[in-house]
């Protein structure tokens, strides 16, 4: 009972402390709608969730049968919505803001690529969209490291490839295919046993596209996985085909917002402290763990409704899909709140004043953001620091949120997050009670 | 109602409480007077259950301290130095919440709030937030809060400390009726006028260690009932001052102490026309003339050597 007098004691101030508690909400909620409207969201779906970036794609000599598949592509991605244009028009739109950025291969690039020589892909950024532009150049510039790496590989493997008499009838035939002579080709290919000049180019290119095929496969076996799931989005209402990147931005800007939010709660317990009212509180006929429950229910509580409130400003605003899963939502959103409340409760404990507790906290948000995929996706750091990650609480809420936000999975499908936040939540406050008794013992809390 | 004996609390190798004894009896209110770092707060502290001493013992109300921690925070509130209330909340908040803390609910809580408030003389003000106060009624609102539970024990650590001449007056004024109603209250000030005004009886401490106890009476005995008179005297004239004094019925001593000179007598009323007509015998002015009447102060300076604001 008592323990509720005291979380509901802390909830009461939180509300009327008019700066903790925009600190707490307003914020995250008014940084979260901004982050929607600056990934492209359109309100209410109006424009069916996140939209792509705009891109332009100036051709150079490239076969028209190749820019239709490349652009949707593109599109499939949910990330680029690509338009192929001319170098005036790609101009023109650059400068109106219409794309964020346009890529424009030169006009012989086709040729040039072919003959080995250098080519010079350029992009052109819309200076009003500089993160957007900055996405597009270093896809580009992968890209192109892709390619480099891909090609002095080939030829490392395969010397004979470089064999400039073997090249020239590669090219001859790769020419004729690109220009659109299929019908040269093809009269060739049926009259190939009277044509030893055709069937050497055949061979040959046959020969190459066994070799990057055998290379492709050999890359992969190396350890570089990429896993692709392509979900076609069903029922009514199911977002044109546009994946809504808000689904993977919500829960992360949430985890990150809530880290801050129910540190600044737990950090109350030094503010009491040097107030005296802690040392009230402890002339009170109650177990001194009741103080520390009440305090973690308060900021387990406020964390509930911090999430809860974006999650349903993400779901109304943005058409995040919170009805995929609502128990294990509901269920994530606790044990999220609860284990964010043990480690910050833990670390106000470990903390011999206020300062050195901001210090402390302000480290391990920031370190915990950045490894545990709140700052930066997880797939973008190295193996070894995702190791690290699993250390973090949040990592584990993110995991939880994804699967269920992205994927349509409830707790049931995967209940490793779920066991792995209930431990951290419940494991860490019987620690927390622990160290709470022997401080108020050693009169450290006094 | 309290015993304390020899009580001790160390930190490392210092001995912020060192051997400190003394009683306190139902309904009484004592007086701790010290200077800031004598060891009141600690006294306080551990006699409140929140510091474990690290000698001695403690009775209250009879239950020992070391054995009947429970007990005794039944028996007693606390009103810290510092002003210990959720400033973010109102006067009414404040209250209901440290009354369900202690148990209490319903029209029990709702009647006690009632009182205290009009106690505090804040029932209008009872729904405004407490960073809306002035010095005074949030030291005022402080001190009910400690009687929430209608303890038979009250520990006051220097409840006027940062508020203005009236404000301490009101302050002063409750305690008295406190103490009054049958509360036994232990006071801790550095100011002696405080200490002089409220308290029945006083311990002075100083350096952890209970240099003196009694009435205000018995302590001012203690450093002998003279009255001291100072004035201004060359320096070469010393000597016949001390042939004079020696002369004078109730005089028991000259000294010299920041740039005057300080006849130890008796009785002032009688010696002062003596020095009087000395001082015109020697053809030197009557410069700057002070007689001082024994006080907590002089017990103070002579118990320690230092002045209680030093």
């Amino acid at each position: 009972m008592q323990v509720i007098v005291l979380a509901f004691k802390d909830l009461k101030r939180m509300v009327s402390d008019r700066k903790s508690f925009v600190i707490s909400l307003v914020v995250p909620f008014l940084l979260t709608f901004i982050m929607g409207l600056s990934f492209g969201g359109g309100l209410f779906g109006k424009t069916g969730g996140i939209s792509a970036i705009p891109v332009a794609l100036v051709a150079g000599d490239l076969p028209d049968m190749l820019k239709q598949p490349l652009a949707d592509g593109l599109a499939e991605t949910g990330f680029f919505q690509a338009t192929w244009t001319d170098t005036a028009q790609a101009a023109a739109w650059v400068k109106e803001g219409a794309v964020a950025a346009a890529v424009v291969l030169p006009a012989d690039f086709t040729e040039r690529f072919f003959s080995y020589e250098e080519v010079a892909i350029e992009v052109w950024k819309d200076p009003a969209s500089q993160l957007k532009a900055g996405i597009v150049e270093e896809v580009i510039r992968r890209l192109v490291v892709l390619v480099q790496a891909n090609e002095a590989a080939y030829v490392t493997l395969w010397p004979e490839t470089a064999d400039p008499v073997e090249n020239q009838k590669l090219e001859d035939w790769a020419e004729k295919f690109f220009a659109g002579d299929f019908a040269d080709i093809w009269q060739r290919v049926r009259r190939s046993d009277q044509n030893s000049e055709l069937e050497t180019v055949g061979q040959v290119f046959l020969t190459g596209m066994d070799r990057q095929m055998a290379l492709v496969q050999a890359l992969q076996e190396g350890g570089i996985t990429l896993s692709v799931d392509d979900k076609a989005p069903t029922g009514e209402g199911a977002n044109d085909g546009q994946v809504n990147l808000f689904n993977y931005f919500l829960p992360t800007f949430a985890v990150f917002f809530l880290m801050f939010s129910v540190a600044a709660n737990c950090r109350d317990l030094h503010r009491e402290r040097a107030s005296g009212t802690l040392q009230r509180q402890l002339l009170a006929p109650l177990r001194p763990g009741s103080l520390l429950l009440g305090k973690w229910l308060a900021a387990s509580g406020q964390g509930v409704f911090m999430l809860s409130v974006l999650f349903l400003a993400g779901g109304i605003l943005y058409r995040v899909d919170l009805t995929a899963a609502p128990l294990s939502l509901l269920t994530i959103v606790i044990l999220c709140s609860t284990a964010a409340s043990s480690v910050f409760m833990l670390l106000a404990l470990l903390s011999p004043n206020e300062k050195y507790m901001d210090n402390l906290t302000t480290v391990v948000i920031l370190v915990s953001a950045m490894l545990g995929g709140n700052m930066v996706p997880l797939d973008n750091l190295p193996g070894w620091m995702t190791n690290i990650s699993q250390f973090m609480f949040n990592y584990w809420a993110n995991q939880s949120f994804q699967n269920i936000l992205m994927e349509s999975q409830g707790i049931g499908s995967d209940p490793r997050p779920a066991l792995v936040l209930f431990g951290v939540s419940f494991g860490l406050l019987a620690v927390n009670l622990v160290l709470f008794r022997w401080r108020v013992r050693r009169g450290g809390l006094i | 109602m309290i015993t304390v004996n020899n009580l001790v609390k160390k930190y490392g190798s210092h001995r912020a409480v060192d051997g400190v004894s003394f009683a306190v009896s139902r309904g009484e209110l004592f007086g701790l007077l010290g200077p800031n770092g004598a060891g009141k707060t600690t006294t306080i502290s551990v006699l409140a259950t929140l510091l474990k001493s690290d000698g001695g013992a403690a009775v209250i109300g009879g239950h020992d301290l070391a054995t009947a921690p429970d007990q005794v925070r039944r028996l007693i509130g606390i009103v810290p130095q510092e002003i210990a209330l959720y400033t973010d909340l109102t006067a009414r908040d404040n209250l209901e919440f440290w009354g369900r803390l202690h148990g209490l609910g319903g029209k029990v809580l709702k009647n006690r709030v009632a009182e205290l408030l009009e106690m505090a003389d804040l029932t209008e003000q009872a729904n405004q937030k407490v960073e809306q106060y002035s010095g005074g009624m949030k030291r005022r609102l402080n001190l009910v809060v400690g009687l929430v539970h209608s303890p038979e024990v009250l520990y006051l650590d220097e409840p006027t400390v940062g508020i203005d001449a009236q404000a301490r007056s009101r302050i002063l004024e409750m305690i008295k009726q406190l103490s009054g109603g049958g509360l036994t209250v232990i006071y801790t000030t550095h100011y002696l006028e405080e200490a002089e005004q409220l308290c029945d009886r006083i311990g002075v401490i100083d350096k952890g260690k209970m240099v003196a106890v009694g009435d205000k009476e018995e302590l001012i005995h203690q450093i002998g009932n003279e009255d001291l008179i100072r004035f201004i005297l060359p320096e070469d004239k010393m000597a016949a001052l001390e042939e004079a004094c020696a002369q004078w019925p109730s005089c028991r001593g000259v000294g010299r102490r920041r740039g005057k000179v300080e006849v130890r007598v008796g009785d002032g009323a009688e010696s002062l026309p003596l020095i009087q007509a000395w001082l015109q015998e020697q053809g030197l002015p009557l410069s700057q003339l002070e007689v001082d009447r024994p006080n907590l102060e002089t017990l103070y300076l002579s118990l320690t050597g230092r002045s209680l604001r030093e």
